[in-house]
Formats: C-alpha cells, structure tokens, sequence
C-alpha cells in the first residue's frame, strides 16, 4: 500500500449485531432499571473521580450496555464510589450497584 | 460433643495471628481475666444483658441457662451426698435417679428433692415460654422470631423435649420406688393412685431411654447448630476482654463472634429492612448463619444499612457491622492494583489557616452547608484551609464498605498525606462518614478531628459565635447512623439546636435513633425502598410537631429531604442564619 503519511481511523460505528450481547444481557436482566437511563449526564457531571480525571460513567455503562466491553472494567475502575451520581440520577438508578455489577461480570470477582 | 467443641476452639486459637496472640498473652494475667469471670457469670448465666433489652425474654433464656446449670451443680452435689466421699463426674446425676432407684438406694434427703423440683420447675417454664414464643412471638415482644433451618429444628426440638420428658420420668420413678419433691413426688403420688402399677413398671424404662435419647440428640447437635453459642460464648467474652476484635478482613478471632450467636432473632426487630421494606432473609442473624455455614451470598451479605441498630441491641454484643463489612472484604477486595495512580500530585485545595475543612463529596452537594460553613468560619474569624471545596478526592468509606478495602486504602493515603502536608492542627467536616473514618482509621496524630456539630458548639462556648435564640423556632433532630451509633455523637449536635430555638425529639432517638434509608452501605435496595424508608423517617419527624427538620449529615438531609414537605436543613444552616 502506498504511504500518504497519514492513515484514515477506524470506524467507530457499534455493530450490535457482530458484539457480543450476553454480559450486557446478564447485566441487564440484574439490574432492569439501568434500561430507564435518559442519557442525562448528571451523573458524570456531579462525579468525584470525573473531576480528576477523564472518566465519564454514562459513557462506560452505554457501551457497555451495547457490548463494547473493551476497556470498561479499567475504566470503572477509577470509579470511587462516593455515591453522588445515585443522588442526583432523576431516574433513580442504584449507579453504585451497577458499576459493582458490571465489574463483577467483567472483572474476576 | 466436648472433643468437636474443642478441636474448634484449639484451630480457631492456633490460627489466630500473631497480634491477637500477643494481646492474649498480655491479657491473660491482668485483672481483665477476673473482669471476664464476672462478665461470663453475669452474661452465659444470669443474661443480663438480655433483660435490659426485654424482661420476657431475659426470663425465658435465664430460666434455661441458669436452671440448668444449677440442676447440674445440685445434681451432682446430690449425687455426691448419696455415693459418698469418692470422685463423680459432673454427669454422674444424669441418670441418678435411674439408677438409685434400681440399684435399691430408698432413703431420699428431702431437701435435695425440693431443691431439685424447684430447680426443674425454673427451667420447665423457661421451656413454656419458649414453646409459647414459637407460636406467639409478639406476646413475649419479639414482632418476628428467627426462621430456623432444619438441623436447627432438630436440636431445639430436642431440648425442648429433655426436661418434659425428666419430670415424667423422675415422676414415674417416684410413683414406683417413693421420693421426689412436691413436684415429681406429687406428680408421682397422683399417677401411682391413677395408673395401676403394671402400666408404670413398663413405662419405666422407654420413659429413661427417651430421656437420653433427647439429650443424646441435643449434644450430638450441639457444636453444629445454634446451641454452639452455650459455649462459644465463655471464651469470647475472655478474648474481648483482652481487646481482641475484629477488623477489615477476616481472621480467625470471627469465628468466636460468629459462632457465639445463639439466633435469638432479637436483631430481627430493629431492622428497618424488615419493617419498612419486608425484607426477611438479610438481617444479621440470618447473615451469621450462613457465614457460618458457607453459604453467604453477595446479594445478603450487600442488603444492609449498616444502621448499627441491631448491633445496638446484640445480647452478645456481637460487632455485626464489622463482620459485616469483612465479609464483604472477602468477597471483593482485590489486591490494590495502582487504579488510583491518576491521584499522584492532585492538589484542588485552597486557603491558609490551621484549621482544615473538609466538606467531602456529599457536602459538596449540598452546597447549603458549604455555604452556610463558610459564613461560620467567617464570622467567627477562623483561618480556614479549605481541602476538597473545589473538588477533593473521596474520604474512602463508601468504597471501604463496598468491601474493597485496599481501593479504599489509596485514597485513605492520598487525603493523609494532603493534611499532613498543609500542616493544619484541626480538621472539621461537616460529613459524618467522612468523620468516622478520619477518626478510626486515618491515624491522624497531631491532628484533631471534628465533626461540624462538635466545633460549632465549641464556638459558643468560646464566645466566638453569637446566636440569637427564639423559643418560637421548633426543631427536631434526626441522629445519623455514622454520627450517633457510629462516633457516639449525641449531645453536641443537640446543645447547638437549644442555643437557637426549642428542640422536640423524635420518638427513636439518639442510640435507638433510624436510619434515613439512602445509606452507602446498601447498594442492594432501588430508589423506591431508600424514598419509602425517608418517608417513614421523615413522618416520625413531622409528627413531632416541629416546623424544620434538623439533621448533621448531608446524606441523611437529602434523604430525609425527599420524604417530605417541611423543611429540612443541616445543622450548620440554621447556626448561619440566626448569626448576630
């Protein structure tokens, strides 16, 4: 292939038919209420660890959610579980059960 | 039975770590074994403490316990009496009375038989009562009895039949051969004019063997049931007298505390999960259980407030919520892996002074408080370093309670060091979690801790801040966990409400206080149940009358918050808005 010196980057289309659904499906036949998320962003907005570093909870549980485990478990792990985010959901998520859900299923717990 | 309760206790000793052995060996000739003594008479015994909690009840366990052991005390002194000068072990009077008869000993000292019926008639009610409280628990206070398992049944079931099953055999006995007090004699006397003599010689002997098959049975299944704690609970009580406890992972020391709960339920009552939510198979004494048995799962183990209510009320002072939470550690705590390494060098902190605020995440939001802290320090002319105002890292407690001590433990560090840095002598926090654990595991020497209630008060005191005091003000307080049974913080936050207005207690208050429901110790219950627990707190609340809802917590305030109209406020808001 010739060499331009500058390369095209990867689509970043989610292809929900080739991911992986089944952690995603456990995760939400634990925690049906995950399926209320608005996608609102107050809880990567109030969040403590966000403040310090690039860490976005909304982000990581929507991939998550569409099978995009990649990076997820690492991710959360920056997490403090503070508790905030549960506080000011408008939808009433236990967010603080969910990143211990999704860790559990991705991580070795 | 001795030899499996035994081996237990060497194993669980042997693997003690070496901490607690030196503790041991330090405690072990000090007047603390002569306090164990007293404690283990007045507790194993007499139940003291179970009488505080409910006089019913403290009657049917004393009534079992020191019954029995009497009867075995008057038993074998009466056995001894009998035989003569010549060695008789503790359980030669189990069958005495079998035996006597047969082997033609007649004569019968009479105050040995009234002593022991009356004895035997002691525990026979206590086993009348239990009988009666399985049917009818809230007739003896106990709204809810624990749900036993089966191999439980069995041995309850068993000794409940060992002393009925005495008095109809001793009876027998004294209706063929003579004697017997005024309870088995009299018993006696009636069966020998009612049931002709041939009936009672055939019952003699299956009457005896049912008897010791009974108490065959309970001892069998004693180290492997609930009675285990009849025992268990003696070295416990040595071991915590020698400042043995339990800590953020399991060791070999938990096994005392756990085996040692008799699953009396009374921890049942008090749980707010159970009384406000219905939740019936989580509450410590269920938890126990199945630690015990190897069964826990992470859902229990996760569903709990860690409200400290039941440990409040525990007969055997069991630590609930530390073992609770090392539990937990066991379950998820993964070795520390560096996820905090994005720390290293954050410093949002901001300000001079010697003394430190830390509002910690709630705090922040509910910027009320801050605020209202901040016009505090203002009027009382305090320096103030302000450590997390514009963002901070997390004091470590939720995560620590989730069970992932050594995250926690990061972040634990992370805050030391910052405190250390900026040399502050005092440090105030408006945030009751925050609070504990700089006061139970930071190690902060040369620093003191405060909550805000504490440093406020210490304020009027000192003359520093003025308040305007309206009796027309009502208040009423609501103690949070963390603050109240946590730190035993009580008075204080009270103190600094009577300086403003008239203060109207809740119904639960202080040690017997409730938990507002959005605790970070649960994250097993949704936002339905944590609203339905706010609601029922925030009703107490509003019945007293009282126009602001007055709490010290910035978790609880939002919680409470949610469950009502009135107004609910911190502490530090109502001092700020009645300055002079």
């Amino acid at each position: 292939m010739i060499n331009f010196g500058f390369s095209i980057s990867r689509p970043r289309v989610i292809d929900i038919d080739r991911n992986n659904l089944n952690k995603s499906k456990e995760i939400i036949a634990e925690m049906p209420e995950l399926q209320a998320c608005i996608g609102c962003g107050s809880c990567t907005a109030t969040c403590t660890a966000g403040n310090l570093t690039e860490y976005n909870f909304r982000k990581v549980h929507t991939l998550v959610r569409r099978g995009e485990y990649q990076g997820a478990y690492e991710e959360l792990n920056k997490c403090m579980l503070c508790g905030k985010c549960r506080l000011v959901c408008p939808r009433g998520i236990n967010t603080r059960g969910v990143i211990m859900l999704i860790k559990r299923k991705l991580g070795d717990f | 039975m001795f030899a499996a309760i035994i081996i237990k206790y060497v194993s669980w000793l042997r693997a003690l770590p070496k901490s607690d052995l030196v503790l041991l060996g330090k405690g072990l000739v000090s007047p603390q074994t002569m306090m164990a003594i007293w404690e283990v008479v007045c507790e194993s015994l007499l139940h003291r403490r179970i009488f505080r909690i409910n006089k019913r009840l403290g009657y049917m366990h004393m009534s079992l316990a020191f019954g029995w052991f009497l009867l075995i005390v008057v038993g074998w002194a009466e056995t001894v009496a009998y035989l003569g000068a010549r060695w008789v072990p503790l359980q030669g009077h189990v069958f005495f009375k079998y035996f006597a008869a047969l082997n033609g000993i007649n004569t019968h000292i009479a105050i040995f038989d009234f002593v022991m019926d009356l004895l035997l008639m002691f525990v026979l009610s206590g086993v009348a009562l239990a009988w009666y409280k399985r049917r009818n628990s809230a007739k003896l206070g106990m709204k809810r009895a624990t749900q036993h398992i089966f191999f439980d049944k069995i041995a309850l079931t068993a000794l409940w039949f060992v002393f009925p099953v005495r008095l109809i055999a001793e009876s027998i006995t004294a209706a063929i051969y003579g004697g017997g007090g005024f309870l088995t004699g009299g018993i006696g006397k009636l069966l020998s004019m009612v049931v002709s003599d041939n009936i009672l010689e055939w019952a003699y002997e299956p009457i005896w063997w049912i008897y010791s098959l009974a108490l065959g049975v309970f001892f069998m299944a004693m180290p492997f049931s609930r009675y285990m704690h009849i025992f268990t609970e003696i070295p416990l009580i040595f071991l915590r007298h020698y400042k043995l406890r339990p800590q953020d992972k399991e060791k070999s020391y938990d096994n005392f505390e756990v085996e040692a709960c008799s699953r009396c339920g009374i921890c049942i009552d008090p749980c707010q999960l159970q009384q406000q939510l219905g939740i019936h198979d989580v509450q410590s004494v269920y938890f126990l259980r199945d630690r015990r048995y190897n069964m826990l799962q992470q859902k229990i183990a996760h569903n709990c407030l860690m409200c400290g209510r039941c440990e409040q009320v525990c007969p055997v002072g069991i630590n609930l919520n530390t073992l609770r939470l090392n539990s937990r550690t066991s379950m998820r705590n993964i070795p520390n892996e560096g996820r905090y390494n994005y720390l290293r060098g954050k410093d949002y902190s901001m300000g001079e002074g010697r003394v430190g605020y830390f509002a910690g995440c709630m705090t922040l939001l509910t910027p009320n408080t801050l605020h209202a802290m901040e016009k505090i320090f203002t009027a009382a002319r305090e320096n103030v370093w302000w450590a997390d105002k514009d963002g901070g890292v997390c004091c470590g407690r939720p995560m620590k309670l989730t069970g992932e001590t050594d995250s926690a433990q990061n972040m634990m560090d992370f805050n030391k060091r910052l405190f250390k840095q900026h040399d502050i002598t005092t440090l105030v926090t408006s945030c009751p979690i925050c609070l504990r654990v700089f006061r139970e595991e930071y190690n902060l020497e040369g620093i003191e801790v405060l909550h805000h209630s504490e440093y406020i008060l210490r304020l009027i005191q000192q003359g520093r801040l003025r308040i305007k005091y309206n009796a027309e003000q009502t208040f009423t307080y609501h103690d949070p966990c963390e603050l109240g049974r946590g730190s035993g913080i009580y008075e204080e936050p009270r103190a600094v409400i009577e300086a403003i207005g008239k203060l109207l207690e809740t119904e639960h208050n202080r040690k017997n206080a409730l938990c507002c429901g959005s605790s970070l110790a649960n994250t097993v219950i949704d936002d339905k149940q944590q609203l339905s627990i706010a609601t029922n707190v925030a009703e107490e609340m509003d019945s007293t009358g009282a126009k602001t809802l007055v709490t010290a917590c910035p978790l609880c305030k939002k919680a409470i918050a949610r469950g009502t109209r009135s107004k609910v406020v911190d502490l530090s808001e109502i001092v700020a808005g009645n300055l002079r």
